[in-house]
């Protein structure tokens, strides 16, 4: 007998993570503070720890923008600057 | 070419039903019904000629197409009957409008579940119960649609435990949590009226928390009864405590509603006054919360100012619900989001 499927198609292609440069020396890192609780100094302790290690600097450390939190998405705004001025991106603290 | 996939499966038993869906990861851990190119075929005759593979909405984070034909295909699983699912049609577009912020409702840690209330002729048609034990069991529409509202979110949206669903402890309300508008016992014009609404029909998505009741059996003024419903409300224990944008959604039982209306009272006297009497003083709220998504003029006061649990009377919606008996519901949101009101094609 057949029935059908529950799930059906996706309807705009899921996004993945850019692939990690071979070497982060002399990039530039940014830091997107993603509103959870103790997310930026959680970050960016991380991204001076990689800074010291590798020789790339932090340039970027930002919100989502004015009237984003935790629980939306970063504005095009931010989004914009972030691919203008940093080359790689550290976000996503948890609870 | 159709918007659902035909599988084959060995048999109808139920335990086949229940093995093949569960090696996919499907369904919601209770029994299904097969859905068969037969019952789907005959619950989309209640839609009439509108086209079975248009999407409705796309629903986050799986972002997958809810087409009617995948919207009745759950709702076969579920147990609906076609009555039910022009009400689905519309609860799933509900579901896809931006203020409602699905992404988030599916992503979050808290457990929050889309309340479904359907509302109008649609709801006495097709036999949802909005009187005596509307949130619980016993009544095959309430129980089925909002079942299907799950299984949507599960199959469509992808709001999987785990992957598509990070609540904590999840909660009851995520099986099944849709009631309808007791309008026959509202002493007001009907909640989508109250809203701009104007349709025979209509259903409106909240999300938020599993009901908590609010119980008074002796007031004979609605200010006494609505500061339980206040006290409910002044608590540190809730989203709405940090997010000003919040709603709550106050499910009066029709006894409360009659001696609100009694006395004159409308529904904007009854958000006015839980506004008003709903407060902590902001040194309290300062004092739990580092992060408080408030409205600006409320981080302008001073920390003994009594600052609402919301950022506007309007955040607070009154419908009426249940049977005889003295005890309504209040139900706090999960915050980052809007309630949607939206007609039903019938």
């Amino acid at each position: 007998m057949k029935i059908y499927a529950p799930d059906g198609a996706i309807g705009r292609l899921m996004l993945s993570l850019a692939p990690s440069p071979p070497l982060l020396t002399g990039l530039r890192i940014g830091v997107l503070d993603n509103g959870k609780p103790n997310a930026r100094e959680l970050m960016v302790r991380a991204a001076e720890q990689l800074a010291s290690r590798t020789g790339a600097r932090i340039t970027l450390v930002t919100d989502k923008g004015s009237g984003h939190n935790a629980a939306t998405p970063c504005s095009d705004e931010v989004l914009g600057q972030l691919v203008e001025e940093v080359d790689v991106v550290i976000t996503g603290s948890a609870d | 070419m159709t918007t659902a996939e035909l599988l084959d499966l060995a048999d109808e038993a139920p335990e086949t039903l229940r093995a093949f869906y569960e090696e996919r990861g499907w369904g919601d851990g209770l029994p299904l019904v097969a859905p068969t190119p037969a019952r789907v075929d005959a619950m989309l005759t209640s839609i009439g000629s509108a086209d079975p593979d248009e999407v409705v909405a796309t629903l986050p984070p799986r972002f997958g197409m809810a087409t009617r034909r995948l919207i009745a295909v759950n709702a076969v699983l579920a147990g609906c009957g076609p009555e039910h699912l022009p009400v689905l049609v519309a609860a799933v577009r509900a579901l896809g409008q931006p203020q409602l912020n699905l992404r988030g409702v599916n992503a979050t840690t808290h457990p929050v579940a889309p309340l479904l209330v359907v509302h109008g002729d649609v709801a006495e048609r097709a036999g949802y119960n909005a009187g005596l034990g509307a949130f619980g069991p016993g009544n095959r529409a309430n129980a089925t649609t909002g079942r299907a509202v799950r299984l949507i979110l599960l199959h469509i949206a992808g709001a999987v435990p785990g992957p598509g669903d990070a609540s904590t402890q999840g909660g009851p309300a995520k099986y099944a949590y849709c009631v309808a508008e007791n309008q026959a016992a509202t002493p007001w014009e009907s909640y989508p009226t109250s809203v701009g609404v104007e349709s025979p029909s209509a259903v409106t998505m909240h999300c938020g928390e599993a009901p908590h009741n609010v119980h008074d059996m002796e007031s004979e003024h609605p200010a006494r009864i609505l500061d339980k419903c206040a006290s409910a409300m002044a608590t540190l224990g809730q989203n709405n405590a940090p997010i000003a944008q919040g709603e709550y959604f106050v499910a009066l039982c029709p006894e409360h509603a009659a001696t609100a209306a009694a006395h004159g009272w409308t529904r904007r006297d009854i958000a006015a006054y839980l506004f008003e009497t709903a407060r902590l003083p902001a040194r309290v709220l300062r004092r739990a919360f580092e992060r408080l998504a408030w409205e600006p003029w409320m981080h302008e006061v001073d920390d003994d100012a009594l600052l609402p649990m919301t950022g506007h009377p309007d955040n607070i919606r009154v419908f009426v619900c249940g049977g005889p008996g003295k005890h309504s519901s209040l139900i706090p949101s999960w915050g980052m989001t809007k309630s949607v009101t939206l007609p039903v094609d019938t």
